[in-house]
């Protein structure tokens, strides 16, 4: 929807190092940068309680954001601690530790958003960012911005073995063994590559209703993949693990466990043939393909679009969307999950929304701005990659429902069509609601049984035909984890059940035999 | 501040906390982005910000760190966490920096007019492309204008005594919009980007393409699945260079990761096809004059008449592969460390009208609109969502969507049979409009 940023275009990026971008920085996790910048706050009042001292600086900068006019103000304090290490072709090949910090300002005014941020984060700077943040606001009324005061959330993210403390050869230790593991499934496997990240986001938010909130998300993200070669031609599967969590991540899945199912995926794909091209049944295979939902669906139930009434799903709430079988939730609080944020990046508590329940819509996903705009309430969906962005609605962690069918008897009941296994990802136009996915891994489906591995499928349609067409759901939900894109990057995860769509347009290279 | 002198230091703070060699690469920038929709400012975002990378070599072992804090504490503190990442690392003889001191002579990079212009000249613009947009009456709503700026500058220096700078910027100028016709929706939009402000299109002439854009395929209908020709106008075509620049990637080749690999001096495509990385080109949106670890730019033909010619490397890449740089290090700002890339790579164009291209094909698809992820580098296979204009006789006889194409590398690079004159090179990865003979097409 939004024109290309400008600045993308000539930074070519590596596609490992994508995970290293994110900009940020942290407090807690740095006892250093946490006195600097509160030493540049306030010179000789490094006596104080840190958290009061924030407070009266974040308060004043509140005050002085809303001083032109505007409805609403808030300012956000980041910092990041991330390590990104890449182990290929047998040797520890990169190391890159990342420290990154920073704060912006937000003034709103009715329809309108200024914002400022800055990497180097004092009083004068972050007066210079309100300033700027203001400039939309100007004769506007405004509001009298109330005194902050800390708030508590829940947290659902557990840490046993905190990343702080651990030492690099317990990271360097798992990426071995998923390297091992990877090459030792198959002599055809003729390399690995894998990539581990992990990073500690610190986060402060003050805003003029007189929240304060500050609280620490450790992530970890682990990615192997495997290049195989056979039967003349060549392969890369990939596999992710990632969550909210300590390093006791690995003790709850194995590194080997991840090779070995990205392994799999490479080896059975040598063997793909041409795909056959034109609508057909799909049936989706548990997990990760609930990026479909995510992106042909989710997406277009944010509240963004719907404020700006352009939106595939303006207009359409309360009103039947969907076969009545699927029923679509978008929940911030599962237990360390990828998706999970306790509270969203505008402080609004994480909940379980249900989006769409047995086929009628109930419900956008919001942000501040979105929901005053809707006079709707707050979903805990305002997010943002870094305080580089401004707060937008995004999902968390989106899923379909389960169903009452059973996996097996769902592909059993299919008599010709694909099965896909898994997705590589996809993207939709949010206005128009056309779609389209990549398959990773997806087989012919004849007789009710998987049979031929296919190679180049591709889905395309319209959200709309893909929820009504949906007419069965199995019982067996699962979750994989993701990098979301819009404009800016989010962690999230995509769950569904088996399930089964009737009649997608399939890409693929060889005409179909007409039967 | 003196960044070029602080870039210098900070290699020796490296050097002498434990380091073999180092690199320090830092960056400055400022960018402002106004966002209009229904005549009124939406948003308004403006920052500075800055940050420096720091490469360690010990012992044959590279780390890195990065940092967006430039106070000498926190500095220090970044260079001792890549320092102390070091012992984690492989050593390998590979890991070495550049000396190259000279710099290639690019023009056009800076314009000191983005700056000058005030703020309310900005938004009077993207109101001004949007307000034009809305004129037509089948556009029933506007998806927002915008007007965005950045400038940056850029310093690397090394232990090798190489240390460059340079200084760039870009502005842009853009509408999207959505038409609803009963039932139906569709959405289009128009960008312009350039390095200099006063090159902006027209308000006028952006809004007229984005209008285009969003009613060229109102009333669609559904074709047969069938083998036709395909062909890519200049909006779409460059979606087919993503995956052989990944596959002409000097790293994924030692890899043994690159359908390319093995074809050096070998025909891949048709003579009609030639392909160009010139990072040189005056005021090119990917152009420098260094590329990202300080190797001084070239122009080089990749595949020339169809013959693969070469393939991109980094300092680190290149001494594996026994070659010298390319000067195709790329990088992705200060956080990371430099990977490989183009700068501005484009298939040179062709002799022939756009419209002939049309006029010569019988059945076929002229595509506007494609997804997916385009070949893939590894197997060269392609398969993607697609949306355009169904040319039946020679000529544009309705609007198509929710088609997919298919096919592999080979087959697609050496059916290309046409190739047009429109090339436009303010694009960093651009294409004429071209056709490929025959292509699976999926649709009923």
């Amino acid at each position: 929807m939004k024109i290309p940023d400008y600045y993308v275009a000539d930074i070519p990026r590596r596609k490992f190092l994508e995970l290293g971008l994110k900009g940020g920085l942290a407090l807690a996790a740095t006892p250093l940068l946490m006195d600097t910048l509160l030493a540049s706050a306030s010179p000789g009042l490094l006596a104080a309680p840190p958290l009061a001292l924030d407070k009266l600086m974040l308060n004043r900068v509140i005050r002085k954001a809303l001083e032109r006019g505007g409805d609403f103000a808030d300012v956000y304090v980041e910092n990041r601690i991330s390590r990104n290490i890449l182990l290929e072709e047998g040797r520890f090949k990169s190391a890159e530790f990342g420290i990154s910090q920073g704060a912006g300002v937000r003034v709103i005014l009715g329809d309108k958003t200024g914002y400022a941020y800055t990497d180097d984060v004092n009083e004068t700077t972050l007066a210079r960012a309100a300033d700027v943040a203001a400039y939309i606001a100007r004769g506007g009324k405004a509001v009298k911005p109330v005194d902050i005061k800390e708030a508590t959330r829940p947290s659902f993210v557990t840490v046993k073995l905190p990343l702080a403390d651990l030492a690099d050869e317990k990271r360097l230790g798992v990426m071995k063994r998923a390297h091992q593991a990877a090459l030792d499934y198959d002599p055809r496997i003729r390399m690995a590559s894998i990539s581990y990240y992990d990073e500690v986001r610190g986060r402060v938010i003050a805003n003029s209703e007189g929240l304060y909130l500050a609280d620490e998300l450790p992530l970890l993200f682990f990615i192997v993949q495997a290049l195989s070669e056979g039967n003349s031609t060549r392969h890369m599967g990939r596999e992710r693990l990632s969550r909210h969590s300590g390093f006791e991540m690995f003790d709850e899945v194995p590194p080997e466990q991840v090779a070995k199912t990205c392994a799999r995926e490479a080896i059975a794909m040598l063997d793909a043939k041409d795909c056959p091209a034109g609508k057909m049944d799909v049936v989706m295979q548990n997990g990760w393909g609930g990026v479909l939902v995510h992106e042909a669906i989710g997406h277009p139930l944010e509240a963004d679009n719907i404020a700006r009434q352009i939106g595939a799903f303006t207009g359409r709430l309360n009103q039947k969307v969907a076969s009545p079988i699927f029923t679509m939730v978008d929940d911030g609080t599962i237990p360390n999950a990828r998706g999970t944020v306790n509270f969203d990046d505008e402080g609004t508590p994480a909940r379980r929304n249900v989006l769409i329940k047995e086929g009628v819509l109930l419900k956008y996903m919001t942000d501040i701005l979105s929901a005053k705009q809707l006079t709707m309430e707050r979903t805990g969906n305002g997010r943002r990659e870094s305080f580089r962005f401004l707060p937008i609605p995004r999902m968390t962690n989106t899923f379909i429902e389960k169903g009452k069918d059973k996996p097996e008897a769902i592909l059993a009941s299919t008599k010709s069509g694909i099965y896909v296994q898994s997705l590589s990802g996809g993207s939709v136009n949010p206005t128009t609601g056309v779609f389209n996915f990549t398959c990773r891994e997806a087989y012919l489906v004849e007789n009710g049984r998987k049979t031929t591995p296919l190679k180049g499928a591709t889905l395309v349609g319209n959200c709309l035909d893909i929820i009504q067409n949906t007419d069965a759901v199995a019982d067996d939900l699962d979750f994989g984890p993701g990098i979301c894109g819009k404009g800016q990057n989010a962690e999230v995860t995509c769950g569904q059940p088996t399930l089964r769509i009737r009649g997608i347009n399939v890409g693929g290279t060889r005409a179909r035999a007409t039967t | 501040m003196d960044y070029k002198a602080l870039a210098e230091q900070l290699v020796k703070s490296c050097t002498k906390t434990g380091a073999d060699g180092a690199e320090v690469y830092l960056e400055t920038g400022r960018r402002l982005s106004i966002d209009v929709r229904n005549g009124e400012i939406e948003t308004v975002e403006e920052s500075a910000s800055q940050g420096a990378g720091f490469r360690v070599f010990v012992k044959g072992r590279m780390a890195f760190s990065s940092c967006n804090d430039l106070r000498d504490a926190s500095l220090e503190s970044a260079i001792g966490r890549a320092i102390e990442f070091a012992k984690s690392t492989t050593a390998d003889p590979n890991n070495v920096l550049p000396d190259e001191r000279a710099i290639t002579a690019v023009e056009g990079l800076y314009d000191p007019a983005i700056a000058k212009a005030t703020m309310e000249q900005k938004i009077e613009l993207a109101k001004a492309v949007e307000k034009l947009a809305m004129k037509d009456p089948r556009i029933t709503k506007s998806a927002g204008s915008g007007y965005g700026e950045g400038e940056r500058e850029i310093f690397i220096a090394n232990s090798n005594g190489l240390s460059k700078s340079y200084k760039a910027s870009a502005c842009s100028l853009g509408v999207s919009l959505v038409c609803e016709k009963g039932e139906q929706k569709t959405s289009g939009g128009e960008s312009c980007s350039r390095r200099f402000f006063a090159d902006l299109k027209a308000p006028s002439e952006i809004a007229a393409r984005a209008i285009e854009r969003a009613t060229e395929l109102l009333d669609p209908r559904m074709v047969k699945t069938q083998r036709a020709s395909v062909i890519f106008g200049p909006e779409v075509g460059a979606s087919i260079l993503g995956g052989i620049l990944a596959a002409i990637n000097g790293e994924t080749v030692l890899q043994g990761a690159s359908f390319l690999g093995s074809k050096l001096n070998q025909k891949i495509a048709s003579d009609l096809v030639t392909l160009v990385d010139d990072p040189t080109r005056a005021k090119g949106p990917g152009s420098k004059p260094f590329d990202g670890e300080g190797v001084p730019t070239q122009k080089r033909v990749l595949v020339d008449k169809g013959v693969l010619k070469g393939f991109l490397y980094n300092t680190i890449a290149a001494k594996r592969a026994g070659v010298k740089s390319t000067g195709n290090a790329s990088r992705g700002g200060f956080t990371s460390l430099p990977g490989i890339g183009p700068h501005n790579f484009f298939m040179v164009a062709g002799a022939i009208a756009p419209a002939e291209i049309i006029k010569a094909t019988k059945v076929g698809l002229l595509l506007k609109g494609v997804t997916g992820y385009g070949i893939n580098a590894v197997n060269g296979n392609y398969s993607g969502g697609a949306e355009g204009l169904w040319i039946e006789n020679g000529q544009v006889a309705f609007p198509v969507k929710g088609l997919t194409i298919a096919g592999t590398a080979a087959e697609m690079l050496n059916g290309v049979d046409m190739v047009g004159n429109d090339l436009d090179l303010n694009r960093a990865t651009a294409t004429p409009i071209f056709r490929i003979a025959v292509m699976q097409i999926g649709g009923e």
